[in-house]
């Protein structure tokens, strides 16, 4: 124990107990968490909590992302600052107390000394990195209130100038207890001791008690206040990131619906079916929504908001929040939210690309959550977007979304003049070909079936198709809120699927491929399912595919969300166009590409119909293109297909550029003679 | 308000057309069937005024097996009751003979309202709803495009007429229209809205339960044929006179139109 100890009144302890008393009252926001429901599929594992907690917590991974380099650095340099500055002053704490003093730093110490300085700078620095953006520089979409906004106290800029104040205090204090006492190793402390020589000791003495209670005070302040503003996050986001489970990540959670309709008990006239009222959310969604962090990262990236749809998915979890906030801690009623503060064409823009989710640097899951609100429209409402309800209904009695027959479900084969093997002949085949509606029904798609099956005979794959008996894996319908369509089909498909042999479903659909893979099991559809471009790199490698001819001119890659983002398939296709690359600079990759990649507009059922504001998604992305200076881009999605070409039309550069998928890059290079 | 609309189930536009080897009717396989398209309109239609202004919506059809399945549907979206009628007897009847039946059945129930569709896109006869009420003697309007409530006893509707007129009519009750595709927007059937079908009466009639000795038909398929696609051309020269000459025997003796 130094000499410089200060004697703490005794009121300090009680000013400080009643921040504390404060702070953990306003916990409770935390708590409101649990009026949601209870998630059966949430297992707490508590190694992955501590993982989670550490890597996207307390290291903050997500935090540093190419596309956020400024937030990132600033961010670095606040959370580190404060981190080290908490320690320092948990320490100085107990040392002044005497408590643990044979495990803790002595004060005064070199190293002690510098590390505190060069976190307060941190600190101030990147508090000001944060007020330029909100100030001055103000990037659109990031919220910029200065004093109050969103039921956050002090708003976005004053709780920053807030701690501003608080570590500039910090710095005045200690300049002042350097001058004052003289401790040892006081030339360490690199910025207060330079500070306390710029005014007389006597001065510093005559101010020191008032510095010292002026900076105590802010920083009691501080954290009695840091749940009501802002800086909340610094807890929500821990637990919430800790809590989070990344297997579930982003997957919509089945409902059961066949269950519960046959369920004699099941209340029918009251049952929630979807969400309408945050209290209908699960727990951990509504976490989500407490721990946002208004960064506005995930606005930023959606394509719907960035082509002047009425989407803010960040509005979504603020909107989910107030009404969380407002029902518990307000006068309990609770209004709708849906239809009200969030309105459905903001619900019917998304496109659940995906991409919000892959920023967030808190792990929020906003499909799922919008997906949930689409759910009530759709199941309690009955209203799916307009343009839409009739390929719903289509899909009920077709069995594809186009409402072609079903039984021209193989036309696409016999036009080509191909005979191809059908299970409910063969029964058993190595590769189940899973074609797709789109591969089935829409003519650029069939082109790409038509691939397909050159490749399959050209590396001499036993395969065979459904057929007729193939229908729509549900993805669409799912996506628009429509389960109880998507779990018909997707009962049925499994019916059909359980009656035959085979090893793999194949799949030129990133659509279907993600419905297959992921979706059935939960309805006891447990398959092995490769993307087509997968499959074909492993034809390559396997030296069972010899393609002679090579790709020429410059060549790009379109990510689709539901290979790249939900899948995390990403080499698999570009494998496979360097394989058929005359040279290596022939492949450009476009400047939004792997997760950054922008949605082509037609994934989470926008295919089905058009929200009226704002541009184009598939024209903002072919401009893009263009501008890459590629004249072909590659593909791998039937919707992504459609959509580009589409755009290519509408911009009218069909003679300049073309649209392939992967597929048909592939069987165009297979040598002639082998069909 | 107390209204009933009659409902069809037909063949999905898309639907293959292949004739089955009776020659009358088409081969079931591969058709997807539906509700008929203005009887979707003709629901929503009675549904709005229903949840405006109270009342009772029953949906009616006859038909196949099959067919149970459209009242299911006008049940999910909102209707309170259905009656399902269905025999094989009734399964090859005009327009005549299936309002004589709708009549028999419903003239009880004191409809204030009788809706359908215009007319099926299978046979599009657009009788059914005036024959019925001519049975029932009520008032009727066809091509209904539009509706306004006046009180308990009369409806204003707005017909539409040929060249882009339409004309609006006051109907005292019962009345039956027949309701034009466009008039609204049919709704889509909500999860909700079919659980709660599960529990919504639906009362089967068969030709037993009809005090029908016989039922009465003005017309009968013979056959049915997808109408061949070919051009004739014949052109006719000659003076003026000659020509007339021609062309009015050609079109009194061959094409048998005058
Ligand atoms: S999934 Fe895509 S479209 Fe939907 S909110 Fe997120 S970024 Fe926007
Ligand atoms: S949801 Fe995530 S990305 Fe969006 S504003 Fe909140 S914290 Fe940022």
């Amino acid at each position: 124990m130094h000499e410089f100890k200060y004697a703490y009144p005794a009121y300090f302890y009680l000013v400080a107990l009643a921040a504390l008393l404060y702070f953990f009252y306003n916990l409770r926001k935390l708590w409101a968490a649990s009026a949601g429901k209870p998630d059966p599929a949430v297992k707490i594992n508590i190694g992955e909590f501590f993982i989670n907690g550490l890597t996207f917590g307390i290291f903050q991974r997500r935090v540093f992302s190419r596309r956020f380099a400024y937030p990132a650095l600033m961010h670095f340099l606040l959370a580190w600052g404060f981190f080290i500055l908490f320690f320092a002053t948990t320490v100085d704490f107990f040392v002044a107390r005497g408590w643990f003093a044979d495990f803790l730093p002595q004060l005064d110490t070199p190293w002690f000394a510098s590390l505190n300085d060069t976190a307060g700078l941190m600190l101030i620095a990147g508090l000001l990195l944060a007020l330029y953006r909100r100030m001055f520089s103000k990037p659109e979409k990031l919220p910029h209130d200065l004093f109050s906004g969103r039921g956050n106290f002090l708003g976005d800029s004053g709780i920053i100038l807030f701690l501003l104040l608080l570590a500039l205090g910090g710095f005045f204090a200690e300049a002042a207890r350097l001058a004052v006492y003289q401790p040892p190793a006081v030339e360490y402390s690199w910025i207060g001791y330079p500070l306390s020589a710029l005014f007389p000791v006597s001065s510093w003495r005559q101010f020191e008690l008032i510095l010292w209670w002026f900076h105590a005070l802010s920083a009691l302040l501080f954290i009695a206040l840091l749940p009501l503003t802002k800086m909340f996050h610094i807890l929500a986001a821990l637990v919430n990131v800790a809590l989070t489970n990344r297997q579930l990540r982003g997957r919509l959670r089945p409902m059961f619906v066949s269950r519960l309709m046959e369920d004699p008990e099941a209340d029918l006239e009251n049952i929630s079916l979807g969400v309408s009222r945050s209290r209908e959310f699960r727990r951990k969604q509504l976490l989500d929504a407490i721990a946002c962090t208004e960064c506005a990262r995930c606005t930023t990236v959606c394509p719907a908001n960035t082509t002047g749809k009425p989407l803010s998915p960040m509005k979504i979890m603020t909107d989910i929040r107030e009404h969380l906030y407002a029902g518990q801690f307000g006068n309990g009623e609770q209004k709708d939210l849906v239809g009200a503060t969030i309105t459905e064409t903001e619900l019917w823009s998304c496109t659940t690309c995906g991409a919000c989710m892959a920023e967030c640097p808190v792990l929020n899951e906003h499909v799922p959550a919008i997906v949930d609100m689409r759910r009530y429209l759709v199941l309690s409402e009955g209203k799916p977007p307009e343009q839409a309800s009739e390929s719903l209904e289509k899909t009920l009695s077709t069995g594809n979304p186009w409402g072609l027959p079903k039984s021209n479900r193989l036309k696409w084969a016999t036009d080509a003049g191909l005979d191809i093997p059908v299970f409910s002949e063969k029964k058993k085949a190595d590769v189940l070909y899973w074609v797709g509606c789109a591969g089935a029904y829409d003519p650029l798609n069939q082109q790409v079936a038509v691939s397909m099956i050159r490749i399959f005979e050209a590396a001499g794959v036993d395969y065979a198709v459904l057929g007729t008996e193939e229908s729509c894996t549900g993805d669409s319908a799912r996506r628009l809120g429509e389960e109880y369509l998507f779990e018909t089909m997707a009962l049925q498909n499994i019916d059909t699927l359980n009656r035959y042999e085979f090893e793999v479903i194949v799949t030129p659909c990133p659509h279907c491929f993600n419905t297959l893979k992921n979706e059935y099991p939960a309805f006891d559809g447990n398959y092995r399912v490769m993307h087509h471009s997968e499959f074909i790199s492993e034809l390559i490698s396997a030296g069972k595919l010899s393609p002679d001819k090579t790709l020429s001119g410059r060549v790009t890659y379109h990510d689709a969300c539901y290979l790249g983002r939900h899948n995390q398939i990403y080499s698999a296709p570009r494998n496979v166009l360097g394989k058929l690359l005359k040279t290596e600079g022939g492949f450009t990759e476009l400047p939004r590409h792997h997760a950054d990649s922008f949605c082509c507009g037609a994934g989470g059922g926008n295919m089905w119909h058009d929200i009226e504001a704002g541009s184009r998604m598939n024209v903002n992305r072919i401009e893009e293109v263009m501008h890459s200076g590629a004249d072909t881009v590659a593909t791998a999605c039937s919707f992504c297909l459609i959509m580009l070409d589409d755009a290519l039309k509408i911009k009218g550069q069909e003679d300049t550029l073309k649209v392939l998928y992967i597929a048909q890059v592939v069987a165009d290079s297979l040598p002639a003679s082998r069909k | 308000m107390k209204s009933c609309v009659l409902i069809k189930q037909v063949p999905d536009g898309d639907s293959p057309v292949v004739i089955a080897d009776d020659q009358v009717s088409l081969k079931s396989a591969g058709i997807s069937w539906t509700t008929n398209e203005t009887d979707s309109y003709a629901l929503e239609e009675a549904l709005l005024l229903k949840e405006a202004h109270g009342g009772e919506v029953v949906v009616c059809t006859i038909g196949k097996d099959s067919a149970l399945q459209v009242v299911k549907d006008a049940l999910a979206k909102g209707a309170d009751r259905g009656i399902f009628i269905t025999d094989p007897q009734f399964d090859h009847l005009d327009s005549y003979g299936k309002a004589a039946i709708f009549a028999q059945v419903l003239k009880a129930e004191n409809f204030d309202l009788i809706f359908s569709g215009l007319q099926s896109d299978n046979s599009s006869n657009a009788q059914t709803g005036l024959i019925l009420a001519e049975f029932l003697g009520t008032a009727h309007a066809t091509m209904v495009i539009g509706t306004e409530w006046v009180d308990d006893s009369k409806i204003k509707v707005n017909r539409e007429l040929e060249a882009g007129w339409f004309r609006w009519t006051e109907l005292d009750f019962p009345a039956s229209l027949t309701i034009q595709s466009g008039i609204n927007k049919p709704r889509y059937a909500s999860l909700r809205g079919i659980m709660l079908m599960k529990k919504k009466p639906i009362t089967t009639i068969t030709s037993g339960d009809l005090k029908m000795d016989e039922i009465p038909t003005l017309s009968r398929i013979k056959k049915l044929y997808i109408p061949r696609k070919t051009k004739e051309t014949v052109f006719i020269s000659g003076s003026p006179e000659e020509i007339v000459t021609q062309l009015t025997d050609k079109l009194e003796n061959e094409i048998k139109v005058l």
